[in-house]
């Protein structure tokens, strides 16, 4: 099965589509993301890009990326970034996004018909995702010798979500891809994802993938069944 | 008065990194510099003056309200400021001080939450700011989304009377990051009225003199290219040209028709003495531009390069569903209809929104704008009302059509003004004061007068499009060869292109398409070019596709043959499987057709009424479905089939019932908080519960408190429905619940979102829905 697809129906729920009935409509549902994707990479131009910042760890336990100049440019509060890049000399800043036009493409879709708009809106989801990977991917390739931590955004843990703006400003985000961000600090167009991810000399263990550092631990359907939407 | 088209002009180059080096800390506005260091900015201006630069950029690229107000300053403050300091660099020269205005740093809606209005409104103030203090010109660069320049360029033309130049930037592929393609921002903007046109940044000189030179073929103005010192070095970040490099392809972008010529990032004062020693015994390019009849939107340029179809369906008269929904404000239903007929083949869209009980001076602009976040095509606003027309016209991304200006002097006076303003293109209707003519040569002499007069007032022949009116040949037969004859002049002695409302012809008749058909081809063999018609009809869209194969538009008929090999394919084999479906499978499963016709068979038979229908069977079905979604046995997207199949089942229901008698359960308000702008998961519990029954008002996203407060008091609402998708909006989610608590008599209260908690809503005491299906429970309780 495609991968892709599959990240598509982890989505859009029905965990317990069992019967034949759901499996003859999630083969219907994955026709349709095909569609989309085919239409997605004809038709969009995404872009993703990172930065690498050297870090200073605070006495206070903040961490602090710089500047090649040595000066301050983005200060990371709390225990998640400090526990997560604790190894790390630097760390990357990445930035995915799909632009406006899927946006426009959602809107257009919403218009015409509903249940498809929740598949490409989960497609758009798969291809940010995919390309924040990517992006990771690219980093591991420069810098052979070293390891990743896991990846972590603004909002996870106890990294709020008002870091947003000088992240942004620290990629110069706008100018290089078009991002701009609300009163509120949401991105606009809305599949566009931040990022970071440390760099250490030691390999890093898998710190913050699972249900613990999940914000929708909470009220995760999933949980409550007993199962993990990496499941699917 | 500054020409721009004698020769080169060389402008300045990058800023950012100048100022870094004399004094801007990180973090800081560089426009703090110009109060803090004014001695430096005035320093590097007089490099760029000594450089050759004849035109100087002021210190003001970051300068709006919104971007200051984090440094607490204001433009009034900042601008003149700067202006002096170019001035003082400039003075005893003939150097020229150029207003700088950038972009916002917010995405204009639909894309992001800042209005046009409010967008205008910020660049006035930065206009008039400039303007008082004696800058020479204003620049707006670097932009990347064509409304917010459109904004922009408005804004210092209504404000000043300064000359303006308009660059933005484009990526490798030829777009902007928004979409703007290179040919729908010339023609946007040089209709708008800018003095001169280009690009800057994002680009090397190397890889932006392609772009010039497709610029080139689309406008008439002066071109400017301010590229970048070529690429950067993704880990250093350093531009990839030396000064001497940098110099010689900029010669390029001069051969490629660029008169005006400056660089942007990575560039300094040396890069633009190569560039003056380079230029001094060079000579601009000679210029050719294509002329033709073209509109737009920033994503779908559309060149009138053979017959394109206006679709006509957006109109109200005779459509009662249209009526009600513009009565009702039902934007999504006007949407659909403008999908629809995308999706059939129009390739534009004519939008009338004329009926009585409407104000169409503030419906018609909100319908454009809402037709523009749904789709791409290029629009033609029809309206008899010059204000709404005015109102329409300015708030449309993209060249607009206007239908109609007609040969009466009054006519002319007021719809030409406004149709050059706005640089849009025009139908000419061939008739008058005297009514409609009653002969091709009359018609033709009519045509001839518009076409005098949009020329004279500077609208040329490409953007008038004449319409020489179909009549209904049931009542006045010998009509019909009396246009077409007229169609023949005006579409090969005149020029023009032709524009037809092609249904009226077979009206009153029996077997009306085939009339309708046959007079479209004919028309189509007289040079008609623009057919305005129901795309929807297979019959003409059939007939449009066999003419362009035989003009030899459609070359090696590849258009049809895809159109008809598709057909042949897809349809048959589905189809039969569904026959015997009940009205509650076919709703289950999804099937729109099947649920409707299933539901029509019922009414006819007189077995049961609408209401029992809903009643007794659709809801009970919507139920099931909505418990099989909650137990995870359905998908989100068959939750959704199945609420579509049931909005199919109740247009037929509504229509059986008749007006007036009603399906209707109660009311609702549902929107998306103050600051967040996500809402596909509003508009899916939107299409739930309308098909339960309930009326959804739907206000939409970023809602502020007080919006919400007033429908709930005007219209007596008595269920609001809440989203919020992030931490950063819950806040106003509270805000909102405390102003509707505080009512006399508050509504009862529901919240859903990606962020929201049963503990957070008991917190708030109002219920909470985690999904659409729990949000049609809580509906129940409270509505019934």
């Amino acid at each position: 099965m495609n991968q892709r697809t599959s990240e598509v129906l982890r989505y859009l729920g029905a965990k317990n589509a069992a019967t034949p009935e759901a499996l003859e409509y999630a083969k219907t549902i994955r026709r349709t993301a095909d569609r989309f994707f085919w239409q997605l990479d004809e038709q969009l131009t995404p872009k993703g890009l990172y930065r690498l910042f050297p870090l200073r760890h605070e006495p206070d336990g903040e961490t602090t990326l710089l500047d090649s100049h040595g000066q301050s440019v983005l200060t990371l509060p709390g225990q998640l970034a400090k526990r997560l890049l604790a190894d790390c000399q630097q760390a990357a800043l990445l930035l995915a996004t799909l632009g406006t036009p899927f946006d426009a493409l959602l809107r257009t879709q919403q218009a015409r018909d509903m249940a498809e708009a929740a598949i490409l809106d989960a497609c758009g989801n798969v291809l940010v995702e995919e390309l924040c990977d990517q992006l990771e991917q690219n980093i591991q390739q420069a810098y052979p010798q070293l390891y990743l931590t896991d990846r972590f955004s603004p909002g996870y843990g106890d990294l709020p979500l008002g870091l947003q703006r000088e992240l942004l400003a620290a990629l110069d985000a706008h100018r290089q891809a078009g991002i701009c961000l609300t009163d509120s600090c949401l991105m606009t167009p809305a599949k566009s994802v931040t990022a970071i991810v440390g760099l250490a000399r030691q390999p890093q263990a898998a710190k913050i993938r699972g249900c613990a550092y999940c914000t929708l631990r909470d009220h995760c359907t999933f949980r409550k069944d007993g199962k993990r939407c990496d499941s699917f | 008065m500054i020409r721009f088209d004698q020769g080169f002009i060389q402008l300045d180059g990058a800023m950012g990194t100048l100022l870094q080096q004399n004094g801007l800390k990180p973090g800081m506005h560089p426009e703090e510099m110009n109060l803090l260091h004014g001695e430096a900015v005035t320093a590097i201006h007089r490099t760029y003056v000594e450089a050759g630069s004849r035109i100087i950029y002021t210190n003001t690229f970051g300068a709006s309200a919104r971007k200051l107000a984090s440094a607490g300053l204001t433009p009034e403050e900042v601008i003149p400021a700067a202006v002096r300091l170019a001035k003082a660099a400039t003075a005893g020269t003939d150097a020229l001080v150029a207003l700088d205005i950038g972009p916002l740093g917010e995405l204009l809606e639909p894309m992001g939450t800042l209005s046009f209005e409010d967008a205008y409104a910020e660049f006035s103030r930065i206009a008039k700011a400039g303007a008082a203090v004696g800058a020479d010109l204003a620049v707006i660069e670097t932009m990347t989304d064509l409304y917010e320049a459109k904004a922009a360029l408005l804004a210092v033309k209504e404000n000043t009377s300064l000359p303006v130049l308009v660059t933005m930037s484009f990526e490798a592929t030829g777009r902007t990051f928004t979409g703007c393609t290179m040919a729908s921002m010339a023609h946007t903007l040089e209709g708008l009225g800018a003095d001169a046109i280009g690009i800057n940044c994002s680009l090397g000189p190397v890889q932006a003199a392609p772009f010039i030179r497709e610029l080139a073929r689309h406008t008439t103005l002066p071109i400017i290219a301010k590229p970048n010192a070529g690429l950067p070095d993704p880990s250093t970040g350093c531009y990839d040209l030396t000064p001497s490099q940098y110099a010689k392809a900029m010669l390029a972008c001069a051969d490629a028709g660029a008169t005006l010529l400056g660089g942007c990032c990575g560039t300094n004062p040396e890069y633009l003495r190569a560039l003056r020693d380079a230029l001094a015994d060079y000579q601009p390019a000679k210029r050719t531009t294509e002329k033709s009849s073209f509109v737009c939107t920033p994503t779908r340029p559309l060149s009138m390069d053979g017959v394109k179809v206006i679709g006509e369906r957006i109109n109200p008269t005779g459509k009662k569903r249209l009526k009600q929904a513009l009565l009702d404000e039902d934007m999504d239903y006007v949407a659909s209809l403008a999908v629809e007929q995308m999706d059939a083949g129009a390739d534009l869209l004519d939008v009338n929104v004329g009926m009585p009980g409407v104000d169409e001076v503030t419906l018609l602009p909100k319908v454009v704008k809402k037709l523009q976040s749904v789709v791409p095509l290029p629009l033609q606003l029809d309206t008899t009302n010059p204000a709404a027309l005015e109102a329409a016209l300015r708030v449309y991304n993209g060249k607009a059509a206007v239908n109609s200006v007609n040969g009466s002097a009054e006519s002319l006076q007021t719809v030409l003004p406004i149709v050059k303003k706005y640089g849009a293109s025009v139908v000419g209707l061939c008739m008058d004061e005297k009514g409609l003519p009653a002969t091709a040569e009359e018609r033709i002499a009519i045509a001839r007068r518009i076409k005098a007069a949009a020329n004279a007032i500077g609208i040329p022949d490409e953007d008038l499009w004449i319409d020489c009116l179909a009549l209904t040949v049931s009542a006045q037969q010998e009509q019909a060869l009396e246009t077409l004859k007229a169609l023949r002049v005006i579409r090969y002695e005149l020029g023009l292109n032709t524009v037809l409302g092609v249904s009226n012809i077979s009206f009153g008749l029996p077997n009306r398409p085939l009339i309708t058909q046959t007079f479209l081809v004919q028309a189509l063999h007289c040079g008609l070019t623009l057919p305005i018609i129901n795309p929807n009809q297979r019959e003409l869209m059939d007939a449009i596709a066999a003419h362009r194969v035989l003009c030899c538009e459609d070359a090696q008929c590849s258009d049809y043959v895809a159109r008809f090999a598709q057909e042949s394919s897809a349809a048959p084999a589905a189809k039969a499987a569904n026959q015997a479906l009940s009205l509650e499978e076919s709703i289950y499963r999804g099937l729109q057709k099947e649920a409707a016709d299933a539901a029509v068979q019922l009414l006819q038979n007189g077995s049961e009424t609408g209401m029992s229908i809903v009643e007794k069977r659709l809801i009970p079905t919507l139920d099931k479905v909505g418990m099989d979604y909650e137990s995870g046995r359905l998908f989100l997207p068959q939750l959704l089939g199945a609420a579509q199949a049931a909005q199919a089942v109740f247009e037929h229901i509504r229509t059986a019932m008749g007006e007036g008698s009603t399906t209707d359960k109660g009311k609702l308000i549902i929107a998306t908080v103050k600051g967040d702008i996500h809402d596909i998961g509003k508009n899916i519990v939107k299409t739930v519960l309308e098909n339960y029954g309930y009326q959804v008002i739907d206000l939409g996203r970023d809602v502020a408190p007080e919006m919400i407060v007033e429908t709930v008091t005007s219209q007596n609402i008595r269920l609001v429905g809440l989203s919020a998708l992030m931490t950063t909006t819950l806040p106003a989610m509270e805000e909102t619940v405390q102003q509707l608590k505080a009512l006399p008599n508050p509504p009862a209260i529901m919240v859903g979102g990606a962020v929201v908690t049963p503990d957070y809503a008991e917190k708030l005491g109002v219920y909470y829905a985690a999904d659409a299906r729990q949000a049609a429970e809580v509906t129940k309780t409270i509505l019934g």
